[in-house]
């Protein structure tokens, strides 16, 4: 029974390919600006308010290792794809039922588990998109710009970006089965998704408070380091993984004993 | 196997039929003290009947009585505060085999909830990865909807029929269907009629709620009235005939002779000089007999709303507070 992962599947399609065109086109953007900022990337670097130097992880940023993973994986990934991923998934479950949709759906044999996993498993399509997309333009961009970065390295990053994914799809998730309404669903999941960035990065920068930071997905990820020192921390991506699982057993144990 | 009713020979047919239903076994829908609260207000009350297997059960009651709450109890789709029902043999609060049986299960929401953007193709082939479309083609000679165009463009009518091709196209056993002609137009609620009852012939069982009156008379066999969450009667459609009447008003030439003009059948009549009010609970022929005997200016004969047949027949001492 894959009827479902194949509908939602289609349905995702056209703004994955949207999404991916426009942060594309900002990639582009960036990295036609990153030789002249390199040049001036000491000043930059100093006249930069050190806190948001702390918010976006920023280091060595006068390098393409550095400005890719301080820029481009802390804004283009961290926020703008995780807090997508946290909106459609918010809206999966809540607004088939507001619709009405979910009534016809599970009049069908199909059981309440499978409807929660088909629809998380049609995230595939933005995942693929974005990653593969988002590669080429980086890549590219990279070679027109007469800068190297290693593929590899690159490859790397980018897959361990999926952890963190699939933990703001899983916020997503659970508050699309707690919440009774399409519009607080989807407009919580984002907002939660950019207040837990915004808390890892200001409580990365105070030593007092930087344990509150633990609770927050982006602390599990960090592309800079990544980048710049080849440090790939799959133990931080395992408790991602981890989370994602929890989140989604969460969503399915809900979601099984509600009424629709 | 059931022998095959004939419209115009209903007689000897209906007393076979008759007889098959007391040897029935086990009934399609067992339904058994089902209650559903919601904090204060008791959407179902103790239900408690049974549907049986080759008929077509009217669920009647007016609108907010509870019938949709029944229904979504009956497909898992919200749980019961106390009691239980079988569909298929499953019980509801199996969840395991209650998703099981609903490959066997057509159902018709009042309310439907299409993906507006797909066309009414992609629907149907969506439905039919779930659980099969082996009569669709059949389907879409009876019931059209513009299949090419997206569900968004349809109106009403089109939904429903779409919604109809939906429910019946895996061929299942059981039919659950909530309000299926609202929208149709007059001459589609007639096919619509026609099919259900060549299903029912068929074998099939179906559980039709509805709040029009004259239509669960036209084509149900047995009636369930349901009123304020509570059932309030479970009887043969014949009974509920000899109870419910016709609502006619007359109007004469001359002022009425009431001692000439009323007869036995007629009941609450009431007289405004040359216009009579009555409902009538006798054969349609015979009162239309009874009228030409007079000089009729204008006759108007129609179904008595389900609130009189309430007032009148099941009693009216709670207040309408809905529900």
């Amino acid at each position: 029974m894959t009827a479902i992962l194949r509908a939602e599947s289609r349905q995702l399609t056209r703004s994955s390919i949207v999404l991916t065109g426009l942060l594309g086109l900002l990639l582009a953007f960036v990295l036609a600006v990153f030789p002249g900022f390199a040049e001036e990337a000491e000043l930059i670097e100093e006249a930069f308010p050190p806190v948001l130097l702390g918010l976006l992880g920023i280091e060595e940023i006068h390098t393409i290792e550095g400005f890719v993973g301080g820029y481009v994986f802390s804004i283009v990934w961290l926020l703008f794809a995780g807090i997508y991923f946290a909106y459609v998934s918010a809206g999966m479950i809540v607004d088939d039922i507001r619709t009405r949709r979910m009534d016809l759906l599970l009049s069908t044999p199909v059981s309440r588990e499978s409807v929660v996993l088909q629809k998380v498993a049609a995230l595939w399509v933005p995942l693929v998109a974005l990653h593969v997309g988002l590669f080429a333009v980086l890549y590219v961009g990279i070679q027109v710009i007469s800068e190297t970065l290693d593929p590899a390295t690159l490859v790397l990053a980018h897959l361990l970006t999926v952890p963190y994914l699939l933990v703001c799809a899983g916020i997503g998730i659970v508050l699309s089965v707690v919440l009774e309404r399409v519009e607080t669903a989807q407009a919580a999941a984002p907002a939660l998704v950019f207040v837990l960035w915004l808390v890892d990065g200001l409580t990365h920068m105070d030593q007092d408070f930087e344990w509150i930071g633990a609770i927050t997905p982006s602390r599990y990820f960090d592309p800079g380091a990544i980048l710049v020192h080849e440090e790939y921390a799959f133990t931080d991506a395992g408790v991602l993984l981890a989370a994602f699982l929890v989140l989604l057993a969460i969503a399915i144990v809900v979601f099984v004993r509600r009424d629709i | 196997m059931r022998t095959q009713t004939d419209a115009d020979e209903p007689a000897v047919e209906t007393e076979s039929a008759t007889e098959a239903e007391s040897t029935r076994e086990s009934p399609v829908i067992r339904i058994d003290g089902l209650t559903k609260r919601y904090g204060d207000v008791t959407a179902n009350d103790d239900v408690t009947f049974d549907v049986y297997s080759g008929e077509i059960f009217g669920y009647l009651g007016p609108n907010g009585a509870g019938k949709t709450t029944t229904i979504r109890l009956l497909l898992g789709l919200i749980k019961p505060t106390a009691g239980t029902a079988e569909v298929l043999g499953a019980d509801i609060r199996d969840r395991r085999a209650l998703t099981e049986a609903k490959s066997a299960v057509g159902y018709l929401p009042d309310t439907l909830g299409f993906e507006e953007r797909l066309t009414g193709r992609q629907v149907l082939d969506y439905f039919a990865r779930m659980r099969g479309d082996e009569r669709r083609a059949e389907l879409l000679d009876l019931f059209h909807p513009p299949l090419e165009k997206p569900v968004e463009t349809y109106s009403h009518g089109n939904k429903r029929m779409l919604g109809i091709v939906q429910a019946f196209m895996h061929d299942p056993d059981l039919i659950i269907l909530d309000e299926p002609t609202s929208g149709l137009d007059p001459l589609k609620q007639d096919r619509m009629h026609a099919f259900l009852e060549a299903e029912r012939d068929a074998g099939k069982t179906i559980f039709f709620s509805s709040h029009v009156l004259s239509e669960v008379q036209r084509i149900c066999d047995r009636v369930g009235i349901i009123r304020e969450g509570g059932l309030v009667a479970l009887e043969d459609i014949d009974d509920l005939l000899k109870r419910s009447g016709k609502q006619v008003r007359v109007q004469l030439a001359e002022p009425v002779d009431e001692a000439a003009f009323v007869t036995e059948e007629m009941i609450d009549v009431e007289t405004v000089d040359r216009t009579v009010r009555f409902t009538y609970t006798g054969e349609s022929s015979a009162l239309l007999e009874h009228l030409v005997e007079f000089e009729i200016e204008d006759v108007d004969i129609g179904d008595p709303q389900l609130d009189d047949i309430f007032k009148h027949y099941y009693g009216d001492d709670t207040s309408s507070e809905g529900g």
